[in-house]
């Protein structure tokens, strides 16, 4: 965080190393800021999980409910989407939500770094999912599962071409779920940057200081927003997820 | 969680015990929402603000007609098919990202429809449907 100018909003999402481990194929290893804050997002939620139900009490404590409260969140996207069949996934979908949701949240805290604002680490949760549809369709349905692509009641000669669109737009869910989350935190990072860096030049420049209440304000309201968009994203992201996994546990409509 | 041997026990007593109108309360509890069934609805209808709602719909539409352009972009790398590919697959890929709108677009209908305090969906005037 030393080099470059700290102002620019485009600085935050800097890739540091911070422990080398070497080179293979060329290519640097190093553990980074966003490993750390991975590592730190994980860590996070264990604590949070074993500590809130480490007293397995029939009336929950307050730490217990909230536990359990993100249990039953989950659950009821899952159900409300994908049925209870879909209940399988739940470890997957869990861990995705809190990951998101974790992640998220450690990024609103001033000098962190966000790790779901840089579309690899999306894009990588997204293909997760989007295997996870594939290998899932094909064990379950077999070759029935290429009836997503094929909608019924569509003339023959028009089938083809329509057939090609459902493949495309298939092919798109992955990038649609990733850059989502990814463009939602981002540009929220970045105007919050933007304005914070609009109260330092105001406050700097001498005469014109007492107009940096205004973009001041601006960045505490949006600094409530991001907190809202934040928790909404991971919500997105366990709802359009599991809505995925409803297609390959019921392809054909 | 229900005791069976209590409620053997108060009726031995006669008294009413904590378990005598348990099947009343469960009732009543059952028909309130659960707190995180009531967080999952709230969370829904933030999910119908104007900022949710743009991005929803434009990462659907882009994200179709990138792929279509990439997938296009393969095939004329691989088959030597230079312009053809791109430009069809291109615009298929038009055709897909409109699909995924008009997708999405119905999927939040759907959940606008279901909340009976959700703002309606501002609609097309030359609509007729």
């Amino acid at each position: 965080m030393a080099t470059g100018n700290p102002i620019e909003p485009i600085h935050q999402f800097e890739i540091v190393d911070i422990l080398p481990l070497g080179n293979i194929g060329g290519a640097n290893i190093a553990f980074t800021n966003s490993g750390l804050f991975m590592v730190l997002t994980v860590a996070a939620i264990g604590a949070f999980l074993i500590f809130s139900s480490a007293q397995r009490a029939i009336v929950p404590g307050r730490w217990q409910l909230l536990a359990e409260m993100s249990h039953e969140f989950v659950a009821n996207i899952i159900r409300s989407t994908a049925g209870s069949e879909g209940m399988k996934f739940f470890p997957l979908i869990f861990s995705l939500f809190m990951f998101v949701l974790f992640a998220n949240l450690w990024g609103m805290i001033p000098y962190f770094f966000t790790v779901t604002s840089h579309i690899v680490i999306t894009m990588a949760l997204a293909l997760l999912v989007f295997g996870t549809v594939i290998i899932y369709g094909f064990w379950r349905n077999g070759f029935k599962f290429l009836k997503l692509f094929v909608p019924t009641g569509v003339p023959m000669y028009i089938l083809p071409l329509v057939t090609l669109i459902e493949v495309i737009s298939f092919l798109s869910r992955p990038l649609s779920l990733s850059l989502r989350l990814f463009g939602n935190i981002m540009a929220g990072h970045i105007v919050l940057k933007v304005f914070g860096g609009m109260v330092v030049a105001l406050l700097a420049a001498g005469g014109w200081a007492a107009l940096a209440i205004g973009p001041f304000v601006m960045a505490v309201a949006i600094t409530g927003l991001e907190f809202l968009v934040a928790a909404l994203q991971a919500y997105v992201f366990a709802v359009l997820a599991s809505m995925y996994l409803n297609d390959a546990i019921h392809p054909g409509h | 969680m229900t005791d069976p041997r209590e409620t053997k026990r108060t009726q031995r007593d006669g008294k009413p015990g904590f378990t005598s109108d348990l099947a009343a309360r469960i009732k009543r509890a059952q028909g309130e929402d659960s707190p995180a069934q009531a967080a999952a609805d709230r969370m829904r209808q933030r999910e119908m603000t104007g900022l949710g709602r743009g991005f929803r719909l434009g990462s659907e539409f882009v994200a179709a007609v990138v792929v279509g352009a990439a997938l296009g972009w393969g095939i004329d790398r691989l088959f030597g098919t230079t312009p053809w590919g791109m430009i069809i697959l291109l615009l298929l890929g038009f055709a897909a990202g409109v699909l995924n709108v008009v997708r999405a677009a119905a999927e939040m209908n759907a959940e606008a429809a279901k909340l009976p305090m959700a703002p309606s969906v501002p609609d097309d005037e030359d609509e007729d449907k």
